[in-house]
């Protein structure tokens, strides 16, 4: 874009009337809201820009009202067996108007999400597992409190009997009752709800999950599931569920997926996720929660940074995928190309155009103006929105480069450091992959 | 001098509006209704008649009223009337919706709870300084122009502001110290008295530039330049395309520039010293701003003349 003069950005904000002024009379909250949503007839249209053009606050009233925008980040469409499973139908990505779904639809979403990962994680080579029916367990029925079964309920397992360890049957019983504090029992509750998501229905979850970004009503379904069994399909899994997350980690996206779900689902829940620039400052000084899912309800907060801690469990798998993955920035849209650069597809696009990328195997880091910052764990299958910050400052200038810095034996997952340069010739660094950062 | 059909064909209006309104569900009065968009409209018509047209101002009211988001209208003043059932219907439309709006606007858990708790307190009017007094609820100022929703958003926002606009100025000044980032400091004092002239020469050209352009045009510059917004937010703000966006910025780079130098002209300056007073203009804007600018040239979000087939279709234009 042309540059203006660097005279006319000058005088613009010399044609500010000074803060020490009279206060001027506003337009009201009638009028404001009516001008952004294209009600005003011509006359007093005109009137209100041309306040506008001279009130700061005013037109900041007007950005941070405006509805949450459409999603920004879909993930594409996926080629490993693993990621398919998560993002069949996510191809497309699915502009609309993110509606403020109610509570029951984001533990919806969430425990689709969660249904999913524990499919994945289930699923290991070799080691296919018996599905286990409730009915089995009808003792364990009552341990579980009703209030995980909405969440449960939305997710409707297809309960082909095919997943399921035999093999850990005999210590289910015990784990259970060693069960820690509340919130890891939920967590495993909920991966468990995944278990019966089998290795050949694991489209069917993903679907949920990618429908209901699309459309609520979708979700509205899901709730309606019988809550019942899932209620009985609680109990017997903690023990299980959390073996499976000690011991899996088979393909590397299927040991990355967790987290990559569990934060498409948050910003499900979360429509003030595309502005990546906070407008004011930010009071939280939490890293994790600002990562994670900086306006996600607490309680789903806390369980991303449950799953994400039961993620770190899984050890870091080798990388079996191939490496025949290229990025490139085009026209402000991260593109992927999966065959070594002969063809190309859109990988993400976001609010604001991206500028530029790092990636190391299957981690690929992207930013743009404004302070965007993507993170995908799984080459660009599901992302993450991050939001540097430290104390009440937030990265919010352009994202000029980004520069994966490995440990020595190169191995980037961990405790590898991310440098971001921006615009304003800050640097900002982080090396546990984006929780926390320092800013030179 | 209102004729008795004139009269009568007002009456079938405001039955058919206040029908419309479906306030009679809430316990409001045909009167009440009525009473209502009088308010409404001795408050905005001014803005909103045409003196000149031949239309009388009853069929300008009517149309105005119709115009009106009625049936949010009466839903949000039955509530602040202290309908219950409104109130009801109320909060199961938006109470929800107003803590996803504070977590919109404030992006933190527990700002955003306080945030929505207080403004709930508001529409409800519980007046915490005098319990006693008679309930004034901040729905009673909503006026149907734009969406309910949308007008909770707005009043959210203002709050938001007004609640932590000293904060962020505080904040962003000591940010501003840390960096070194002092603005004021950074616009050098021209050297000598012909330096000055011509600083002043450019000033006043480019405000002539400026004061020629349209609000839309100044408000899309400001947004730009000063705000830092993005082509997205400014577009959803002025219900254009985001590329519609980009060429505006483009044309009005282009043609500011072209109206300095013709103003600096006028003032007796040759081309060359017009140019060279433009271009050697030193004042070292926000470092930010000037990077960024660097920065789009080099990424230009849509290519000149062609807009991306797959954004036609997508939602940056609702």
């Amino acid at each position: 874009m042309t540059e203006v003069p660097k005279i006319v950005v000058d005088r613009l904000r010399a044609a500010l009337p000074k803060r020490t002024g009279p206060e001027r009379a506003h337009p009201d909250a009638d009028v404001l809201t009516a001008f952004a949503e294209q009600a005003l007839s011509a006359t007093e249209r005109d009137g209100v820009l041309e306040h506008l053009a001279l009130c700061e606050d005013c037109r900041e009233v007007i950005a941070l009202a405006l509805p949450a925008a459409d999603i920004v980040a879909a993930p594409l469409a996926a080629e490993t067996e693993a990621v398919r499973a998560t993002v069949s139908r996510a191809g497309a990505p699915a502009p609309h108007k993110l509606s403020f779904a109610r509570p029951s639809l984001h533990w919806a979403a969430l425990a689709a999400g969660i249904a999913v990962v524990a499919a994945v994680l289930l699923v290991r080579p070799g080691k296919l597992n018996q599905a286990m029916l409730p009915s089995e367990n009808p003792q364990l029925t009552a341990t579980a409190p009703p209030v995980a079964a909405p969440q449960i309920a939305s997710s409707p397992v297809p309960s082909s009997p095919i997943a399921s360890s035999s093999t850990n049957q005999s210590s289910v019983s015990a784990k259970t009752d060693e069960a820690p504090a509340t919130p890891e029992l939920r967590l495993s509750k909920k991966l468990k709800a995944g278990q019966g998501v089998t290795p050949s229905h694991p489209t069917e979850s993903g679907m949920l999950l990618a429908d209901n970004k699309k459309d609520s009503v979708q979700a509205d379904k899901l709730s309606a599931a019988p809550s019942a069994r899932a209620r009985a399909l609680d109990a017997p899994i903690v023990g299980r569920s959390t073996e499976a997350v000690e011991v899996s980690g088979a393909a590397v996206a299927v040991g990355v997926a967790p987290s990559a779900d569990s934060s498409l689902v948050a910003r499900n829940d979360a429509p003030a996720i595309e502005k990546a620039k906070p407008a004011l400052p930010e009071m939280d000084v939490n890293g994790l929660q600002k990562t994670q899912a900086a306006v996600v309800p607490a309680p789903a907060r806390s369980q991303a940074r449950n799953m994400m801690s039961a993620v770190k469990l899984a050890p870091t798998a080798s990388q079996t995928l191939t490496h025949n993955v290229a990025w490139a920035i085009a026209g402000g849209v991260l593109q992927r190309s999966l065959d070594s650069g002969q063809s190309w597809q859109n990988a993400l696009r976001a609010d604001h155009p991206l500028l530029c990328y790092a990636s190391h195997d299957d981690d690929v880091w992207t930013g743009g103006q404004a302070g965007t910052l993507f993170h995908s764990a799984n080459r660009g299958v599901t992302w993450v929105q991050v939001q540097p910050s430290i104390k009440a400052q937030a990265l919010s200038s352009d994202v000029t480069h980004i520069d994966l810095r490995g440990d020595e034996r190169g191995e980037v997952r961990g405790p590898a450091e991310i440098v971001v340069s921006t615009s304003n010739n800050e640097i900002w660094s982080s090396s546990d992959g984006g929780t926390t950062w320092e800013k030179k | 001098m209102p004729t008795s059909a004139q009269s009568g064909h007002a009456a079938d209006v405001a039955a058919a509006l206040y029908q419309r309104s479906g306030a009679a569900a809430y316990g409001v009065s045909a009167e009440q209704f009525a009473a209502i968009l009088d308010e409404i409209l001795r408050k905005y018509l001014s803005y909103n008649s045409a003196p000149n047209s031949a239309r009388a101002p009853a069929e300008q009211k009517a149309e105005f009223c119709a115009g009106l988001r009625l049936e949010e209208l009466a839903l949000a003043r039955a509530c602040a009337a202290g309908n219950e059932r409104a109130w009801q219907d109320f909060i199961s439309r938006y109470r929800q919706k107003l803590h996803s709006m504070a977590l919109h606007i404030t992006r933190d858990g527990a700002h955003a709870a306080e945030l929505a708790d207080s403004l709930f307190a508001d529409l409800y009017g519980v007046n915490a300084h005098d319990p006693n007094r008679p309930r004034s609820s901040k729905l009673a100022s909503y006026t149907g122009r734009g969406s309910l929703e949308g007008w909770l958003r707005t009043v959210m926002a203002q709050e938001f502001i007004n609640r932590y606009r000293k904060q962020k100025r505080t904040v962003s000044l000591e940010e501003q110290a840390e960096e070194g980032m002092q603005f004021a400091a950074a616009v050098p004092e021209p050297a000598c008295a012909s330096d000055r002239l011509s600083e002043r020469k450019l000033e006043a050209a480019t405000d002539e530039a400026l004061a020629e352009l349209s609000s839309e045009d100044r408000f899309t510059l400001a947004s730009y330049y000063l705000d830092g917004r993005t082509l997205a937010e400014i577009a959803r703000t002025l219900g254009l395309h985001e590329s519609s966006v980009s060429r505006r910025l483009d044309r009005l780079s282009t043609g500011l520039r072209k109206r300095i130098l013709a103003g600096l002209r006028m003032q007796g300056m040759s081309h060359a010293q017009a140019t060279e007073a433009l271009e050697t203009d030193v004042r070292d804007l926000q470092l930010n701003l000037r990077s960024r600018l660097t920065q789009d040239s080099g990424a230009r979000t849509f290519p000149e003349g062609k807009v991306p087939a797959q954004d036609a279709g997508d939602g940056s234009t609702d």
